[in-house]
């Protein structure tokens, strides 16, 4: 029998009822009184240019027309949408270069989509008229999409404090040589007996979480700005607005909605400054901006695109010697996260293999696109791309076995970590390559598929990947939790985690019930209210159930302390006499004499005074719990995906057969959920490597936003799949877990390119692995498989 | 702004309403009528968040149907689906953690309803060719899949928590 009650169970969702019938309320389903219709007006037609007039005389004379703003009309301070600059300190931040460089409504459009003035109306679609009749003239400006164009001489300058469109390198004081790694890489190289090196092109890939974002804010009558918001850092949006509009952290609120997934889409901030501003023209209005899918396609920040180049150098019995990276992001029209991802890009490299030598080189290009940000695996599924792929390609020099070659190599418990300082607490990578080579029969299918003939092509590849449990050591980890204990026993407890829909309130609510010896339901967990709930940094590096989850251990370590001082006092014995039981606590030498934890509950609240003593009839006050944590720890899942694919080669088409994805991911909490990440982030991981890109046209303009240009795998597309969770329970994580939400997309991404690499004999520098490109691909090779 | 009277069922519940001729159904059941548990996703029959049941049986992207056409209809939004206890497919949903965010699942419930009313016993492989129209970003559609299959093991119909109490009407048009 397991030792816990609800740890490792797949109980209901706590979300699951309401969310079938249809009745979580998501911020476009709130309708209040008075309520009134925002639209943003973007420039859909340039990617850069300067308004030169902006005429709303005819809008304006429309009815139900309220008002229109226009840049001037709104504050002039500037923010970043990303949330880097709120996690490192002012020290950091400086050395790294960030930047607040966007602004509410702008004259100088950036990229398609940038923001231009709102119109408030009566209705939404008196609004969207109106905006069809707000006059804007544009002046083309020199639109530049890469890197290679932005650091061209003679490109104009996006940011002036940022010569040659170059946002971002690894800073010297921080890195020397602006290069992050160990030993001499360069020398290294030259013990190298194979050297394998090229560039590679990596992908814009779009999160198309399936709730566009929307928004209402409003000013009460104290003068109260309100904002209700699906973002996934609800304290973060706080702090952001805040400061944007000069007020008091206490005369802003945020409303958390239900958020219909995220993936990186919603950290930090997107469209709450516009409609903040919109909200603070017309005092006591609330205002609603519903942003369409198209819009949505360009507002939110995607995933960096860029060139990443490798090389890497192995001794004929496969030592690693050597390995040298430069991977220039594509930051888009802004900064947001330009120093944070061509950071963790590099990072994710590092920690993998042992690499006599590593240097890594990350920087981030402006450029017209719109802004790049988070996306689940946040630089990590760029490494894979490339990583994998050249280690293949060297292994088949070599002739050595991709399995056994990484089984030899990769990192484990007690090496450096993906980022200095942090030396990995556990790591079931050997187990997981083994059991998944054995769930795909990979011997035997590498064998079989030495020996083929005919127009379908089989292919077998191997990848393998670490993340991260939260961002300790390079950002900051901090969450705040309050247990308040009712009298009757049973515990709300508060805490401004957010649940994208990936289930961590459900898992935040079976920590807190397993370890107060609570059931599922006498666990209320109170969110999403920014008065009630204290800090926390926020949804993302997969952080929540790691370090929110500590959080409320701690919290309810501080619940069970004072439970049992009280049931000392009750039981008339010392506490280390007693025994805690979830619902009662007794006497170890004699369980008779005990006291329910409801009853302490009550006494504390119901604090009669006995009329025969003239005491009190137990200790006094309402038992509340807190817990102010900061992660001193990262446990990194690892992973190992196997991909076993067919080939066309008349078609190009790239069918998946089966994909067998290993973890470990420590204790798992919930079995159910975590496979339905690992599954989830599969479809994600197979979109980036062989069919979603966001492509545009040479002025910049997007050309597939939206569900029908943009091709994700459905329901028919997905292959055979098999999850296989390694169970290893870590030193540091809550109940033994790590992280599982960014996991399971990162390694089917190079599994996928070496199954296709290892079907065709072809690697592919550009990912998506498009039918396109393999015709072209094969035909430029001047194969023939008829 | 023109306007069209019609007679709609919504959820077993006959409303005699005025629409624009130009709105969709997707409006007016969110916007006029209330019914939130209708999701927008695209607008334009991609994604299906906004999947509803028409007379009973089929299934329909409400955002790409005009409500002025469809005088006499009988509408089941998934709250509709729960008016007397979840239905099947909706306890097979929890059952199967086929929920993550839970903004697709109103729409692949009553798509997944509407398959097995009319195909009480698919493949998978027609659950999945089935549900192509509703996309999901969170699952990968594993579980889902799995719920529709646990679904179809509670059939048939006579089973009273499978369905609700929608009485059909002809409509005006047939």
């Amino acid at each position: 029998m397991s030792q816990f009650s609800v740890i490792g169970k797949s109980v209901p969702k706590v979300d699951a009822y309401e969310k079938v019938t249809g009745q979580p309320i998501y911020a476009a389903d709130l309708k209040m009184q008075g309520m009134l219709y925002g639209k943003i007006i973007r420039c859909m037609d340039y990617a850069h240019a300067r308004v030169t007039r902006l005429d709303f005389s005819e809008a304006l004379k429309m009815a139900g027309v309220i008002k229109i703003l226009g840049p001037e009309d709104v504050t002039q301070n500037h923010y970043n949408t990303g949330a880097c600059d709120e996690m490192v300190s002012d020290k950091v931040g400086k050395l790294l270069g960030d930047l607040r460089d966007q602004s509410i409504f702008t004259q100088h459009v950036r990229h398609q989509g940038d923001a231009i003035c709102g119109v408030i109306a009566i209705s939404e679609e008196i609004a969207e008229r109106a905006a069809a009749k707000v006059i804007v003239e544009y002046e083309p400006l020199q639109v530049f999409m890469t890197p290679s164009e932005a650091e061209k001489a003679g490109t104009p300058q996006l940011h002036p404090e940022k010569p040659n469109n170059m946002a971002f390198q690894l800073p010297e004081a921080m890195f020397p040589g602006n290069s992050y790694g160990w030993g001499d890489a360069d020398e290294a190289m030259k013990e190298a007996d194979i050297i394998v090196e090229d560039d590679f092109y990596v992908n814009k890939q779009k999160q198309c979480q399936m709730e566009p974002h929307a928004y209402i804010a409003q000013v009460d009558g104290r003068g109260r700005l309100h904002c209700w918001s699906s973002g996934q850092m609800p304290k973060i949006t706080h702090q952001k607005i805040a400061r944007l509009f000069d007020m008091p952290m206490s005369l802003v609120k945020i409303h958390s909605t239900t958020i219909g997934g995220g993936f990186g889409a919603r950290l930090g901030i997107i469209a709450e400054p516009e409609t903040c501003a919109l909200a603070m023209a017309v005092p006591g209005r609330p205002v609603k901006v519903q942003t369409l899918r198209e819009e949505d396609w360009i507002i939110s920040e995607s995933r960096h695109a860029g060139d990443y180049w490798m090389r890497l150098g192995f001794k004929n019995d496969g030592t690693p010697v050597a390995c040298q990276a430069r991977f220039k992001a594509n930051t888009g029209a802004y900064f947001t996260h330009a120093s944070g991802v061509p950071f963790t890009t590099g990072a994710w490299l590092s920690g993998m293999y042992k690499f006599g030598a590593l240097g890594y080189q990350g920087e981030s290009y402006f450029s017209n696109q719109a802004p790049a940000g988070a996306y689940r695996g946040y630089g990590n599924p760029q490494t894979n791309f490339v990583l994998e792929q050249l280690i293949d390609r060297a292994l088949t020099q070599l002739d050595i076995d991709p399995v056994k070659w990484r089984l030899d190599w990769h990192k484990g418990v007690g090496d450096d970590g993906w980022c200095f300082g942090v030396k990995y607490p556990s790591c079931q990578l050997t187990e997981c390559l083994k059991q998944g080579a054995a769930a795909i029969e990979w011997d035997k299918k590498i064998a079989a598929f030495k020996n083929q003939s005919g127009v379908k092509r089989r292919g077998i590849g191997v990848s393998v990947m670490n993340h991260t449990s939260g961002a300790t050591p390079m950002l900051l980890e901090h969450t705040v939790t309050t247990v308040m204990m009712n009298e009757d026993g049973s515990a709300v407890v508060s805490t401004a985690c957010s649940d994208l829909g990936q289930g961590s309130h459900t898992v935040l609510n079976q920590i807190a019930a397993e370890a107060l010896g609570l059931d599922m339901h006498e666990v209320i967990l109170k969110t999403g209210d920014s008065d009630a709930n204290g800090f926390d940094i926020g949804s993302h590096a997969s952080r929540t159930t790691y370090v929110g989850g500590n959080s409320i251990l701690e919290a309810c370590d501080d619940v069970k302390k004072q439970l049992m001082e009280r049931a000392s006092r009750h039981l008339d014995t010392a506490v280390e006499n007693l025994e805690f039981a979830g619902k009662t606590i007794f006497t170890k030498n004699n369980p008779e004499n005990s006291i329910t934890t409801a009853e302490i509950c009550r006494l504390g609240v119901y604090n009669y005074m006995d009329p025969e003593t003239g005491e009190p009839e137990g200790a006094p006050g309402q038992i509340f719990g807190f817990s102010s944590h900061f992660s001193k720890h990262n446990s990194p899942p690892f992973g190992a995906c196997f991909v076993e694919l067919e080939i066309d080669t008349e078609t190009g088409e790239v069918k998946l057969i089966e994909l067998v994805h290993t973890h470990d991911i420590g204790r798992t909490l919930h079995p159910a959920m975590a496979e339905g990440q690992m599954v989830g982030g599969a479809q994600q991981g197979i979109g980036m490597a062989l069919t979603e890109e966001i492509y545009y046209d040479d002025q910049g303009k997007a050309l597939n936003s939206s569900f029908t240009d943009y091709k994700m795998y459905g329901s028919s597309d997905m292959p055979k799949m098999k999850v296989i969770l390694v169970e290893d329970p870590d030193p540091h994580g809550p109940y033994g877990a790590k992280s599982v939400g960014e996991a399971g997309l990162t390694s089917p991404v190079g599994a996928i390119a070496n199954a296709v690499y290892n079907a065709l004999g072809i690697q592919f520098k550009e990912a998506p692995i498009t039918p396109e490109k393999v015709l072209k691909a094969i035909k430029e090779n001047g194969l023939n498989f008829a | 702004m023109k306007e069209r009277a019609i007679e709609l069922t919504v959820n077993g519940i006959t409303l005699n309403i005025t629409v624009p001729v130009h709105q969709t159904l997707l409006d007016t059941l969110r916007e006029q009528l209330g019914f939130t548990d209708t999701k927008y996703g695209c607008g334009s029959g991609e994604c299906g968040a906004c999947t509803v049941i028409i007379d009973g049986e089929d299934s329909l992207c409400s955002c790409m149907a005009l409500a002025s056409t469809l005088n006499g209809r009988n509408i089941t939004t998934a709250a509709g689906l729960a008016e007397f206890g979840l239905n099947a497919v909706q306890q097979a949903f929890i059952d199967q953690t086929a929920v993550q965010c839970g903004f697709c699942t109103p729409g692949m419930v009553t798509k997944s309803t509407s398959l097995l009313r009319k195909n009480p016993n698919p493949t998978e492989e027609e659950i999945r060719k089935e549900l192509e129209g509703n996309i999901c970003r969170c699952t990968g559609y594993e579980s889902i899949v799995k719920a529709v299959q646990q679904a179809a093991e509670s059939f048939p119909e006579a089973n009273s928590q499978w369905d609700n109490a929608v009485e059909l009407k002809a409509g005006a048009n047939s």
